[in-house]
């Protein structure tokens, strides 16, 4: 309340000091036309006189009545105080104030004559309505930031869930149930009550809660005072919700693109139901909500994609198949949320004549589209199968197969096919576009496989030159990325690994198991790169064995060795 | 060249008559390639399109396999204007890309005259899978 507010009752104090006791009670005093309600009251705690705007505030309030029994509390006791000391009037604390005839009332002392008190009653109703509109919408603003902030903080799906039925409990409503869209012909349902989150799944049709079935499909949400909480079915109704339902909201929670559920509040039978703002409020609420939520699914999503493809990465602990040793090394580039364009599989020969092929590719760009390129590679390459002893033959339906006119997004790829001959194991490989793989031979040097070829997935035609390949027993071919020859780190941090660097590597690894030689090409990239920012590296070791345990009849005898 | 003192990407255009020069400086990868496909086909949108369009790579530092993709897809753009691509100027690490892959042949070819294939089978896109 500031001075301006005071102003006009000091001057017509001044003026109404200025008259005999009694001209106040009678018609023509100053007050009676005032536009606020004003009451004489003399020291005795009687009402001497009142305007026609006090009487309609005050009906008891009229000359001759006891002021306590006339007008509420709040106003007899600052009279009472009033009289009761000397101070000053108008002292720099608050008036006193309170309801009256329904209305917000500031009540404003001055002397009248014969030590009278005349009250006068201003009304600061739409004021105060306004300051508790304010503070309203304060809280709201404040609350919607928490919404945003506690939301953001988690990409896990079941606890952003839980958060906003925990919000929403707190601030909405007796009950929250966020409904999202059905897996199947179940609705997985979380129950927010004041006692925490419920999870469950409920076989139920949408179309039994009024709005449910269209606040799904993310159109806007039907009025609440359309719907009639009788209406509701038991299994909408939060565990230990006591009480029918008064009145409930049901909203939609805009996704990204796809609706991310809907939101059900609900506010038990004499509890105050959903105004229009709070509904507006609801919906506000709902689109962080869903935006938060839509989030962590997609998030929840590209992780499990990259999961899945992870996962089929070598089968573990297949290390040997019919004399010839396998092993693999994969480094995840620091981007984990991106599936990687690099990738390798093992298809093991069904019998010790056969052979067994491995595919090591890198694909163009990351993400999913790499992913999808990734997985179509995979699978077709697996269809030809059958072909695998012409490879550049499996090379070309595998382009015909990837060739789009939409896009030039392309692979490259190797494939070897192993076999073990006598203490040997005979290798073709063909690289498609890809740089050849390196033969590490029992004195320690290291060549380049003599193959060529075009890369897949863009050209009409293309080309491929297959090298056959002899490995003595402790020589190893290695397969590998890019990832690895253009890791930037070294001393001064921005040179490549490089091809010479790697073919040093592997001279050292003369007549060491596969194991050991992925070990050592990983442990050397990732010391080169220390931490820095690196693209995928994939490594695949293909290695005649040393020594070949033949047999170990019943597992306890010593099984027989050769060399 | 350390990640602290490359040379960050531009693109120079020049026009002649019937002819169209885009020098490519810095890096080309998954953040350039786009501008690069950008500006080809805003050259080869002319009208009579340019009889050939060359790209100077004199100033080219990397160039990954976004960057090859995007070549690729010039290449192919080009070939559906009837313009001739020329690759000029090519660094040894550009040269040696394109070697290993198997494009540089196809890139650098005319129009029309596909270098000959020998893999697979004619014409896959059929589903003969």
């Amino acid at each position: 309340m500031g001075p301006a507010a005071r102003a006009p009752v000091v001057a017509i104090f001044e003026d109404s000091s200025a008259r005999p006791r009694g001209t106040g009670t009678g018609s023509g005093a100053v007050w009676d036309d005032a536009p606020c309600a004003v009451l004489v009251v003399d020291p005795s705690g009687t009402v001497v006189g009142a305007n026609a705007v006090a009487t309609g505030l005050l009906p008891q309030a009229v000359p001759g009545a006891r002021l306590e029994e006339a007008v509420p509390h709040w106003l007899a006791d600052a009279h009472r105080r009033l009289t009761a000391s000397s101070a000053p009037l108008s002292g720099p604390g608050e008036a006193p104030g309170g309801e009256a005839g329904g209305r917000s009332l500031r009540a404003h002392p001055a002397r009248g004559g014969n030590g009278d008190v005349v009250w006068w009653l201003l009304d600061d109703t739409e004021l105060r309505l306004a300051e508790d509109a304010l503070r309203g919408e304060r809280e709201r603003t404040a609350l919607l930031a928490e919404v945003s902030e506690t939301l953001s903080a988690t990409l896990n799906v079941e606890r952003c869930t839980e958060a906003i039925v925990r919000l929403a409990v707190q601030h909405l409503a007796d009950a929250a149930v966020l409904i999202a869209p059905a897996a199947g012909r179940r609705l997985p349902v979380t129950h927010g009550t004041p006692e925490g989150p419920v999870h469950g799944t409920a076989e139920a049709d949408p179309e039994t809660v009024p709005g449910l079935s269209e606040a799904l499909q993310g159109f806007p949400p039907v009025p609440s005072r359309w719907i009639d909480p009788a209406l509701l079915p038991d299994w909408i109704m939060p565990p230990r919700f006591d009480g029918p339902a008064g009145s409930v909201v049901v909203t939609p929670l805009p996704g990204h693109g796809v609706p991310a559920g809907a939101l059900v509040l609900l506010r038990r039978t004499g509890h105050a139901a959903f105004s229009r703002s709070e509904e507006t409020f609801a919906r506000l609420f709902a689109a962080r909500a869903g935006a938060a939520l839509s989030a962590a699914r997609l998030y929840a999503e590209q992780a499990a994609i990259t999961e899945t493809l992870m996962r089929e990465l070598f089968p573990p602990g297949l290390r040997q198949v019919h004399g010839v040793e396998f092993a693999g090394g994969y480094r995840v580039s620091e981007l984990k949320e991106w599936v990687g364009g690099d990738f390798y599989d093992l298809h093991p020969a069904a019998g010790p004549d056969e052979e067994s092929l491995v595919v090591l590719g890198d694909v163009c760009g990351k993400g999913l589209e790499a992913a999808v390129l990734t997985g179509k590679i995979r699978n077709t390459l697996h269809a030809l199968l059958p072909m695998a002893g012409d490879h550049p033959r499996v090379l070309g339906l595998l382009n015909g197969a990837l060739v789009s006119s939409h896009h030039t997004r392309f692979a490259t790829l190797v494939l070897a096919s192993a076999a073990r001959v006598d203490n040997h194991v005979r290798l073709r490989l063909t690289s498609a576009g890809h740089p050849p793989p390196l033969i590490v031979r029992a004195d320690g040097s290291v060549e380049e496989a003599d193959t060529r070829g075009s890369l897949i997935g863009v050209l009409p035609r293309i080309r491929a030159r297959t090298a056959t390949v002899e490995l003595a027993p402790g020589e190893t071919c290695l397969l590998y990325t890019d990832g690895i020859t253009e890791a930037r780190g070294g001393p001064l941090g921005g040179d490549m690994f490089g091809e010479e660097r790697l073919k040093d590597a592997l001279g050292e690894c003369a007549a060491m198991p596969a194991e050991a030689v992925v070990e050592r090409v990983r442990m050397l990239a990732g010391q080169w790169v220390a931490g820095r920012s690196h693209d995928d590296m994939a490594v695949v070791a293909i290695t005649a064995p040393r020594t070949v345990h033949l047999s170990a009849v019943d597992g306890h005898t010593r099984g027989r060795y050769t060399t | 060249m350390t990640p602290m003192h490359r040379p960050s990407f531009a693109l120079a255009a020049e026009t002649g008559p019937g002819t169209a020069r885009l020098r490519v400086t810095g890096d080309l990868d998954h953040e350039t390639t786009g501008e690069l496909v950008g500006a080809v086909r805003l050259h080869l949108g002319a009208r009579p399109a340019p009889d050939d369009l060359h790209l100077d790579f004199a100033a080219l530092s990397t160039c990954d396999s976004t960057g090859l993709s995007g070549l690729l897809l010039v290449h192919r753009l080009a070939g559906a204007r009837g313009t001739r691509l020329h690759l000029d100027n090519r660094p040894p690490f550009l040269e040696r890309l394109l070697d290993i892959t198997g494009t540089l042949e196809y890139l650098t070819a005319p129009p029309g005259e596909e270098p000959p294939g020998q893999a697979g089978e004619p014409e896959q896109r059929t589903g003969a899978l």
